[in-house]
């Protein structure tokens, strides 16, 4: 099968720190793959490599046949907003909107009517077990709703890859699971790929896949 | 704690040098503002000890205030070199002090002169300046006599009390209602104008490191500080800012006071010494500034909640409350019965009376605002079919008040342009001046014309209801006509513009006045609204960075913070505007903005009013960028 996203040779440091190294990582349409290391081994280096947030210093991204990271900060960013989802470790929700205008904006800025995108940010509150929620504002959710919120606005654009940071790093055990579930289960479904970067055993136990990063380098698990 | 506090202020590193920095230019230039008001305000009380006794006042009350005068004295408005002098004639009535600047009470034939004049009738021929005086300068008056060091003016000596003189209740202070007064009152009206823009200036200031405090808060609150340490190290750190801040701005105001004694209003420039804030006024008001700045960060700290676990959590945001709509209702009760009162207030309270009217209504504009900008954000946010709309209306409606912030010192800008309008309209004029000599009713047309022919000046003379009129001719010099026609007329030789000197020199004043506070009004608008647009860019950073991450472009949150910026000053400026011309209404016909004056007071501020949001917007877009493309925080 074709990787839906392929990096070849990653290299980058911030100033004399050399931060990544010689990183080769393909993933596959629907695949989950956990990236995994000690603080500072280079894991949100790669994810931000990955999803075009930063060029990397050496190597190449490719986004199925499309060499991606040369383009501009401006057309990376367009790709973010279409082809990539993104979870962060706090839900990262506009504080002023309802969650349902959350989920909606990603699909507004793709040029979809207001009333449009609504609608279709709404279908996602059920499956995620949000269903009379979409009013809600983010202050009025718990840690775990706003999380689900935050799924969902990473999945409406059905994007081609989800990059998750840390997502369960703010929520308890039990909840966290749950979120997890949530997130691989609809990832899944939608065709997506899902790129985890991760410190909990648990949730990287529960992905297809698990890269282990030391020092910028790969030091375990299938790399392509 | 306060010393923790401190060596966390000292130890911050750069950023937090620079935070500090700017909060504490913030605090300075509000403070070197008020200062300068309160400098004016001293430099008319001294002004008034200096040379109260022989301004020109008003004879009635005058006569009727004194029991028992030191002396009677006539001030006559002369002119030289193009420039005004005054003739003072005085009568001592008997044995007393001095007036201010003399070594003893003119004797009878003596004349004292300023410096300034001396110079002049050492360095002009006689027949242009000495020969109006009984005789050769007798000495001259010192520095605590006059208004400033270049006043050209006269004290001749006289035994008895001449025609047309006031008794003089002492020679220290005013003996009537001087127009010295009149330039308090008008100064204590600028200083209403000013206030609450400088105060919105210091919150703003106070604010912008709120969200960099509150992470501290955060840290300090995981090792178990308790709310009143919290409290305590959030309150030092700006309070001590500001007051450094503070003494910076009254320094640098006692520095300027050179400069801007070279501005002359009351028909003169100033000493130094009268423009500097006293000390003790300067005391209270570094005091004050430091305690709104602790205000303002006690505010800042409810505005977020340090959770046990340290996280920072944005509280639900404070709704409109309905006592605002009362204080409203009670600002404008306020208003009306100021309003009222101006006609009826005496001379020395008008300025006052207007001040409260100002205020008054400087507060229901302040209240006012959140409210317009709730049902602006309502409207764009029901309505919006974009991102950026959808964005900006959400935030307003959420938070009005936060919202209304950057907005809320442009808006009592175009407020203050609104009052000054009708002003400026009335007195933008040029008033017609004649610049023929008027010689005295007792004087014929022909014993003028025996006069200058006699002198070999060449002038034309006409008859006139008042008096033989003068025109020199070219080439003639005029300061030669009056010298040679004052032995004739018995009083300074001048044009009707010359002799009403203090009239026009009011309205050129009262003009002037116009301008300067608007140029400092939205001078302070606008660094307020660039600090408070940076400071809310701050406050919004963690969800801008992420809204980035995710793929929300740079545009999208730009367009956002300007539709929030735009939409509602429009409301809030035309609102703003219409409360300034109906503040002005009592005073002067909202008519006069019509007056070609007045529409380029308008027109200039709503030009400039546009620039300063466009740039105001823009300044703190690197910022925006700065935060939303920040890779490496958190």
């Amino acid at each position: 099968m074709t990787p839906v996203l392929r990096a070849i040779g990653l290299g980058h440091r911030y100033g004399a720190t050399t931060v990544l190294r010689e990183v080769d990582l393909a993933v596959h349409p629907g695949e989950t793959v956990a990236v995994t290391g000690p603080s500072g081994s280079g894991k949100s280096t790669l994810l931000h490599c990955l999803a075009g947030i930063i060029a990397p210093a050496e190597g190449e991204v490719w986004l199925g046949a499309e060499r991606i990271d040369r383009w501009s900060e401006a057309r990376r960013t367009a790709l973010r907003g279409t082809r990539f989802g993104f979870v962060f470790q706090f839900g990262a929700l506009l504080p002023e909107l309802p969650a349902v205008e959350n989920v909606a904006v990603p699909l507004m800025l793709a040029g979809v009517r207001r009333r449009d995108a609504v609608a279709t940010a709404a279908e996602w509150f059920p499956p995620l077990g949000l269903a009379g929620l979409e009013q809600r504002r983010p202050g009025q959710l718990s840690g775990g709703q706003e999380q689900r919120v935050a799924i969902a606005r990473a999945l409406v654009t059905e994007p081609a890859v989800v990059f998750a940071d840390e997502p369960t790093g703010a929520l308890d055990s039990a909840t966290g699971a749950k979120v997890f579930s949530a997130l691989a289960a609809l990832t899944t479904r939608t065709g997506a790929a899902l790129v985890v970067v991760t410190h909990d055993q648990e949730i990287a136990a529960r992905c297809q896949r698990t890269v282990v990063l030391r020092d910028g380098a790969i030091v375990q698990g299938v790399a392509a | 704690m306060i010393r923790f506090s401190i060596r966390l202020l000292l130890a911050g590193g750069r950023r937090a040098a620079l935070a500090a920095g700017l909060v504490g230019a913030g605090v300075a230039m509000g403070t070197l503002l008020l200062a300068v008001t309160l400098g004016a305000l001293h430099g008319w009380d001294a002004r008034e000890a200096r040379t109260g006794w022989r301004v020109d006042v008003d004879s009635a009350v005058a006569r009727s205030a004194v029991a028992e005068p030191v002396g009677t004295a006539r001030v006559r408005v002369d002119s030289v070199a193009g420039r005004p002098m005054d003739v003072v004639d005085l009568s001592a009535t008997g044995s007393t002090a001095p007036p201010p600047g003399l070594p003893r009470v003119p004797a009878p034939g003596e004349v004292w002169v300023s410096p300034a004049l001396a110079e002049l009738i050492r360095t002009l021929p006689p027949a242009q300046l000495a020969d109006r005086f009984p005789g050769p300068p007798t000495g001259t008056i010192d520095d605590t006599g006059l208004r400033d060091p270049g006043e050209l003016v006269a004290i001749v000596g006289h035994a008895d009390p001449v025609e047309g003189a006031v008794p003089i209740a002492e020679f220290d202070r005013s003996a009537g209602i001087t127009i010295i007064e009149g330039y308090r009152q008008l100064t204590y009206v600028a200083v209403a104008l000013l206030l609450f823009p400088v105060l919105g200036l210091l919150g703003a200031a106070a604010r912008l490191t709120a969200v960099r405090r509150a992470e501290r808060l955060a840290t300090l609150r995981l090792l178990g500080a308790s709310t009143r340490q919290l409290t305590v190290v959030a309150v030092t750190e700006v309070t001590l800012v500001a007051a450094v801040a503070a003494v910076a701005g009254i320094v640098a105001e006692w520095l300027l006071a050179p400069a801007l004694a070279l501005i002359p209003l009351g028909g003169s420039g100033w000493y130094a010494s009268d423009l500097r804030v006293p000390p003790l006024v300067a005391l209270a008001v570094v005091a004050g500034v430091a305690l709104l700045a602790a205000a303002a960060a006690t505010r800042g700290m409810r505005a977020v909640v340090v959770g046990p676990l340290g996280v920072v959590r944005r509280q639900a945001p404070r709704g409109l409350r309905w006592w605002h709509l009362l204080g409203v209702v009670a600002a404008l009760i306020v208003f009306g019965i100021a309003q009222a009162a101006v006609g009826t207030s005496g001379f020395t309270v008008v300025g006052l009376v207007i001040a409260v009217a100002v205020l008054a209504m400087f507060g229901v504009v302040w209240l006012v605002g959140p409210w317009v900008v709730r049902l602006v954000g309502a409207r764009l946010a029901r309505s919006a079919r974009s991102v950026p709309r959808l964005l900006a209306g959400r935030r307003m409606l959420d938070d009005p008040r936060g919202a209304f912030r950057p907005l809320a010192g442009l808006t009592l800008a175009v407020f203050v342009a609104g009052f000054l309008a009708p002003f400026s309209g009335a007195l933008g004029g040029d008033p017609e001046e004649s610049a023929a000599l008027r010689v005295g009713e007792s004087v014929s047309v022909e014993q003028v014309q025996a006069r200058l022919q006699e002198r070999g000046l060449a002038a034309t003379v006409t008859a006139s209801r008042r008096g033989p009129l003068v025109e020199p001719a070219p080439g003639t010099n005029r300061d030669e006509v009056r010298t040679a026609l004052v032995p004739l007329a018995g009083e300074p030789v001048v044009s009707s513009a010359e002799r009403d000197v203090a009239s026009a020199v009011l309205a050129a004043d009262i003009y002037r006045g116009i301008l300067i506070v608007l140029v400092a009004t939205f001078l302070v608008a606008a660094t307020s609204a660039g600090t408070t647009a940076a400071a809310r860019v701050l406050d919004q950073r963690r969800t801008l960075r992420l809204l980035n991450l995710a793929g929300t472009p740079m545009q999208v949150l730009a367009a956002a913070q300007r539709v929030e910026t735009v939409r509602p000053l429009l409301v809030c400026g035309g609102i703003a505007l219409v409360a300034g011309l109906v503040c002005a209404a009592p005073i002067m016909s909202a008519q006069a903005v019509l007056e070609p004056a007045g529409l380029t007071v308008l027109g200039s501020v709503v030009v400039i009013g546009a620039l300063l949001v466009v740039a105001a917007s823009a300044a703190s877009r690197p910022l925006l960028r700065s935060v939303a493309q920040d890779r490496v925080a958190d």
